[in-house]
């Protein structure tokens, strides 16, 4: 229990900032195949509603199993691929359903109260080209924690026949493809009520004018959502954006197209089909450390006495040897009070500070929240 | 949206105080935490990634790296900026020469903690029963043998047992009267220390003949540190005429069984020998932690004649038109007289409608700061309707 106080003065207490990053690499085994045979897999969870699949990193059955990602699908009330007809697409209400509660979420409304569709560039005031079906990929929060650091998103997917979509060169190189929010640090999109957000460019790939990175999805990085359009998928003379040797788009299951598959079979069916394609994700996420660090000044004057029992021995001063010595103490903890001297916090030294009228030392306590 | 305050009344503050219960069997280099085996992945023996020269017995405490092989597992990094931030792990000197500004420092996950078994010889070096003398000594009160030098033997020179537990097992204290250490030989239980009185002393129970009744022989084998969580265990009799290499190095000659022995293969500390089997011993220790859980509990009253109107357009008939004939100056807002309010006062009668009341449906709560923030919801399970006539309070608890 203290019985001298020291007051802070303004000058005394700052706040700071620290950015703390975790890696996070996720492989396509992680995602497909290690747990079970492909689709099923005791780390993959469909669910009755049928909305959306979710992905863990050990069998979910299991309490040491994390949650992942979840992944869905869905595209807009005006695609071409939204039909009335409940006979030819499978769950399409759910699909437009999904893709306007993400847009709503994500890209807000316009002044006439409509939602806003996932643009391509961000720009929306200039409108531009819509993505109006997609995959949406929602990371949790314990491995995007605050944000996805920007510019650290890389996908590699598959590219090859579907029975082997990481073997075969369908595009220059390896044959996969890299979609990366490339330079995002330096430029990205604040119009989202969900926070920021960055485009995503595929590393190969052409549109109809020649070689380039062509835009293919949406980062939201406090929201720690991907959305990535369809036209990945699609060879450029289909009106996507893959350079295919073959001329061949990335087939789903049974050989379908994208189209197909996102029509014609479940969300979690269009989940595998993801899946199947994905050799690995990793980015990585950042956390706020907000610190508040109060200088404590201590000086010639101060503290050079005690009031612990154990000062004293006899009613004379232990550490003192003779009586014309300076008062000496040792400062083992600093105790922060409020302004009605409850006390707060303690602060405790690792080693013992020797104190006397000699000399004066400042004592920084950082409190991290 | 109305907004009321709490008076004095409606915002009460407790603290719940929990007991779990921890316990820790130990057997042949392994330590089984709370009765939970360690789960086999496809890429690693242990998934949680924990080992240590004992298998078992931790916990992890971002439990991130689930099953994965060593070259993609997930660790943290910070940048070096002008705030100087580091890792605890790196020294002072590696950073100021080892890194260069903007550059990155990398850490590594899982981050651990287990208990830890120290034994010392009579006379050994014990800078760790130094260190808590001060805490042994202060405890004198409540017995006699936690003193440092005591009757009860000299803690700085006698063979003693030191059982370190982290914190993260018991929370802030260990519970009085609930520890007990239990000795095993090929399974039968040879005797058992527990702190009966709840004076931090670890009195022998044996086991009577009939193999069943447990009666205290009364002998004090240890004190337990109850804030600190620690278990100095000193008792050097033996408990049995079994034999088994105790002692370290592993050539001398096979020794009774003494609680000083105890845990013997479960140690990641030091002073045994690592690496060695005890294939007749085994040792269990349960206590129980304490836990304090603040709570918040709020009342919010909803009264008679207040919150009988919403402002959720489906409050209004479908069809309504309201944006366009309400009139809002400067001084007023005058409500669209074509915008009714729905009736959903029901009728006694078949096909009759009931006469017009103000109800509305209460499903959610929300609590503002001072700013008018919206900083916290509380979601009803079911939504409660609100008639004029009606007087309810909603009781909020947040517990953290």
């Amino acid at each position: 229990m203290a019985t001298t106080y020291k007051t802070f003065l303004n000058n005394d207490i700052t706040s700071t900032k620290t950015l703390l990053h975790e890696s996070i690499p996720l492989t396509g085994a992680l995602v497909s195949g290690t747990y079970g045979t492909y689709p099923s897999g005791s780390n993959i969870k469909n669910y009755a509603h049928g909305m959306f699949q979710s992905v863990y990193d050990y069998p979910y059955l299991s309490s040491s199993a994390n949650h992942i990602f979840d992944i869905t699908c869905g595209y807009a009330p005006n695609s071409p691929l939204s039909s009335s007809d409940s006979n030819i697409s499978v769950q399409n209400a759910k699909k437009i359903n999904i893709y306007n509660q993400m847009a709503q979420v994500l890209m807000g409304y316009d002044a006439t109260g409509s939602i806003l569709r996932f643009d391509e560039d961000g720009n929306i005031t200039d409108g531009g080209t819509k993505i109006d079906s997609g995959y949406f990929l929602n990371f949790s929060r314990l491995l995007s924690k605050d944000e996805i650091k920007k510019g650290s998103f890389t996908m590699k997917i598959g590219t090859g026949s579907w029975a082997s979509p990481m073997s075969t060169a369908n595009v220059a190189g390896d044959g996969r493809v890299t979609i990366a929010d490339t330079n995002a640090q330096n430029d990205y999109r604040v119009n989202s009520p969900a926070g920021e957000y960055g485009i995503l460019s595929m590393s190969v790939g052409y549109d109809t004018e020649g070689p380039v990175t062509p835009k293919v999805g949406l980062i939201f990085y406090q929201a720690g959502i991907i959305f990535l359009s369809s036209s990945v998928f699609f060879r450029t003379s289909q009106g996507g954006v893959l350079q295919s040797n073959a001329d061949t788009d990335m087939t789903m299951a049974g050989n379908n197209n994208i189209t197909a598959s996102f029509t014609g079979s479940l969300i979690q069916d269009a989940a595998n089909n993801l899946r199947h394609r994905i050799d690995n994700i990793s980015f990585n996420n950042t956390t706020e450390l907000n610190s508040t660090i109060h200088f404590c000044r201590i000086n010639h004057n101060d503290f050079n006495y005690s009031s612990n029992p154990t000062y004293l021995s006899q009613s004379k001063i232990v550490v003192k040897n003779n009586t014309q010595d300076a008062p000496v103490s040792y400062i083992t903890t600093v105790g922060l009070y409020s302004a009605d001297n409850e006390l707060l916090a303690v602060a405790k030294l690792s080693e013992a500070l020797k104190k006397d009228p000699t000399n004066e030392m400042t004592v920084r306590v950082r409190l991290d929240y | 949206m109305s907004t009321y305050k709490f008076s004095p009344n409606d915002i009460f503050y407790n603290r719940i105080k929990t007991f779990p219960e921890v316990s820790f069997y130990i057997y042949d280099r392994r330590v089984i935490y709370n009765n939970k085996g360690v789960s086999a992945g496809q890429f690693v023996s242990n998934v949680t990634q924990m080992t240590g020269p004992v298998t078992g017995g931790f916990i992890s405490l971002y439990e991130l790296n689930v099953d994965r092989p060593s070259d993609s597992l997930i660790y943290p990094f910070v940048t070096k900026d002008g705030s100087l931030t580091a890792f605890k792990t790196i020294s002072t000197t590696a950073f100021n020469s080892d890194f260069a500004y903007g550059e990155q420092i990398n850490g590594s996950y899982p981050l651990t903690a287990s208990i830890s078994l120290d034994r010392y010889q009579a006379d050994q070096s014990r800078p760790k029963i130094q260190a808590l003398k001060t805490a042994l000594n202060s405890y004198q009160n409540l017995s006699y043998a936690y003193a440092y030098n005591s009757d009860f033997g000299n803690k700085a020179t006698q063979e003693m047992r030191l059982i370190s537990i982290p914190s993260i097992f018991y929370g802030s204290s260990i519970k009085k009267g609930s520890v007990s250490l239990k000795f095993y030989i090929t399974g039968t239980l040879i005797g058992e220390l527990k702190d009966d009185k709840m004076n931090g002393e670890l009195r022998q129970f044996a086991t009577s003949s009939d193999g069943v009744t447990i009666t205290q022989s009364g002998s004090i084998a240890g004190v337990v540190l109850y804030n600190e969580g620690f278990v100095i265990l000193t008792g050097s009799w033996p408990l049995s005429s079994h034999t088994e290499k105790y002692l370290c190095p592993r050539s001398a000659t096979p020794g009774k069984p003494r609680w000083i022995d105890f845990g013997y293969t479960g140690s990641n500390g030091s002073g045994d020998c690592l690496n060695v089997n005890l294939p007749s011993s085994s040792f269990s220790m349960i206590f129980s932690g304490t836990n304090y859980v603040p709570t918040l509990t709020m009342l919010a009253h909803a009264s008679k004649g207040e919150l009988n109107h919403s402002n959720n357009p489906t409050y209004k008939q479908y069809g309504s038109v309201i944006s366009q004939t309400s009139s809002i100056g400067t001084t007023q807002f005058v409500e669209s007289i074509r915008a009714p309010i729905v009736n959903v006062a029901s009728s006694s009668f078949v096909s009759s409608s009931a006469d017009f009341q103000k109800i509305t449906f209460i499903d959610q709560i929300g609590i503002y700061d001072d700013d008018k923030n919206l900083i916290a919801i509380a979601k009803l399970a079911n939504p409660i309707r609100k008639r004029e006539m009606d007087d309810y309070t909603f009781k909020l608890k947040l517990d953290f």
